[in-house]
């Protein structure tokens, strides 16, 4: 079995139920882009300069002293099954498990902090808290950056502030989201107004992997959408305003199913799923995530579910498909998987 | 029974929801045109081919990017214009002070503004290349100040020669 897999520890903290609303806010995520003066960007550049740009970030990143005991690992060195791990684990994205040039990823040893060297920029230093954190997941991940800037060059302009291979992330190259779970949103169908009415925020909603990937059991990442012409701290704090206006309309949702005749249907959605959960022998990922998304939102109404948001979060990790095969301690085809998953699950749940 | 939105023939087996610019849009696929976009959960089947359901973001740079009035180059890394206009990826950061007044609008485009105020940069220590790297850079230091001594730029020539010291000399 991959070594990679067995350095990480199978729980991790950011995924603990944390913070003010455990049941609704998952965790939360700071990243900055940056590149490094003197060097093409990633898409335009030559093997072996990627392969210096490696070299010199993973030198800085041991000498910030924040990644003692911590991973590195290049790209190209890495079977498909850790790749899928590492995506599953937020510490790369799709992209650069996608790339076959050298690149590759420093994660901390408590996994908080990590750095994609060469994905679409030479850096995306990340900052991953549990819960509800958007400042102290800003400070770590600007800590970081300070730090890694006092070691490396980065590419910066008076006007244009730090600058990035796409225009998008031009200026703070800061993204700032939170991973949100909204259910009873997503059960009246009001998904569709809600997101149409943050893209007047300034803010936008992706799927639970990042840019381009699925809404899978009604988890939203939530970010700005601009980087430039505001402060870090002004951004952060957009956020943290529409975070908290989905936080009302989401709890708003869950008043509107328990009334009337809907609270019957509400339950019973949600102890069928519970149900599903601890008794199927069949169980692929789509489908838990659709029974575990009724299951937490019965636990947030206060039905006994067995279950605290801490299993939730940390079952919700170790569900995904290469968790699954990491735990199998073998491949397994989806079939086997499925099979696997239902038995471990009934494990984790009982 | 819902058909495939892909062959509009086999039953629809994959639901897809993607939340992309803030619209939930909703696909149903067969099994068979799921699996030829490569399309699965998490890393189930492979990378997820977004730009196959949505389209890329080159196409909304296009439209906002002013035209370009003659051939237009990153002295840099010798990106040109056009190619920016179709790929929305800039190829290194001298592109930003190459194309500086079309980048600009496009930024204000985005952004809603076109200058940082943000946390300002002072700068970090100089890169301790490989030897390699300095060597590679070097070579082409060269190839450029031969160039400009052909064609009499000795300005530039003493400006290269300059970069070169400072590589040899280990500050690079």
């Amino acid at each position: 079995m991959a070594d990679v897999i067995k350095a990480f520890r199978s729980g991790v903290t950011w995924a603990n139920a944390r913070g003010a609303w455990p049941d609704m806010i998952f965790s939360t995520r700071v990243r900055f882009a940056r590149n490094l003066e003197g060097f093409p960007f990633p898409g335009r550049a030559e093997p072996r300069q990627l392969a210096e740009i490696r070299r010199l970030t993973f030198a800085a990143v041991k000498a910030s002293g924040s990644f003692a005991r911590g991973h590195y690992f290049k790209t190209e060195a890495l079977d498909r099954l850790e790749k899928g791990f590492l995506v599953e684990r937020h510490h790369i994205s799709h992209a650069l498990a996608a790339s076959a040039l050298p690149s590759g990823a420093a994660v901390s040893n408590d996994e908080d902090l990590s750095v994609m060297v060469n994905e679409e920029d030479h850096l995306r230093l990340r900052c991953l808290s549990a819960g509800f954190a958007i400042e102290e997941a800003f400070k770590a991940a600007l800590k970081l950056d300070e730090a890694l800037g006092r070691e490396l060059p980065f590419a910066y302009d008076g006007n244009f502030g730090f600058l990035t291979a796409c225009p998008t992330n031009t200026g703070t190259g800061m993204r700032v989201s939170c991973l949100a779970h909204l259910p009873a949103l997503s059960r009246l169908g009001r998904m569709p107004q809600v997101l149409e009415s943050l893209s007047h925020l300034g803010v936008t909603a992706r799927g639970i992997y990042g840019e381009g990937t699925c809404v899978l059991g009604d988890f939203y990442q939530i970010s700005n959408a601009t980087c430039l012409g505001r402060t870090e701290e002004e951004f952060c704090q957009n956020i943290d305003r529409v975070i908290r206006n989905l936080i009302r309309q989401e709890i708003a949702a869950r008043e509107a199913l328990l009334k009337g005749p809907m609270k019957l249907r509400t339950e019973d959605a949600v102890f069928r799923a519970l149900g599903l959960l601890k008794h199927a022998r069949r169980l692929s990922y789509e489908e838990f995530m659709q029974n575990v998304s009724l299951a937490r939102m019965g636990a947030a109404m206060g039905w006994n579910m067995g279950v605290d948001f801490s299993t939730f979060n940390q079952v919700t990790l170790l569900m995904q498909p290469a968790h699954i095969q990491a735990a199998a301690g073998r491949p397994l085809d989806p079939d086997a998987r499925d099979a696997f998953r239902a038995e471990f699950l009934r494990k984790k749940l009982a | 029974m819902k058909l495939c939105d892909e062959c509009n023939k086999e039953a629809a087996a994959v639901f897809l929801k993607l939340a992309v610019n803030n619209k939930v849009t909703e696909t149903h696929l067969c099994q068979a045109c799921a699996a030829r976009k490569g399309m699965g959960l998490g890393f189930e089947s492979g990378a997820f081919n977004i730009s196959d359901i949505v389209g890329n973001m080159s196409g909304y740079f296009k439209d906002f990017l002013p035209p370009e009035k003659k051939t237009l180059r990153c002295r840099a890394c010798g990106l040109k214009y056009s190619e920016f206009k179709e790929s929305g990826r800039l190829g290194c950061p001298e592109c930003y002070a190459g194309f500086g007044s079309q980048l600009a609008e496009l930024l204000a485009r985005i952004h809603g503004a076109s200058r940082h105020t943000g946390r300002a940069y002072c700068g970090g220590a100089a890169l301790k290349l490989s030897k390699a790297e300095i060597g590679r850079r070097l070579d082409e230091l060269r190839a450029e100040l031969k160039a400009a001594i052909a064609r009499e730029d000795f300005e530039g020539a003493a400006r290269l020669r300059d970069a070169m010291r400072q590589l040899e000399g280990g500050h690079g």
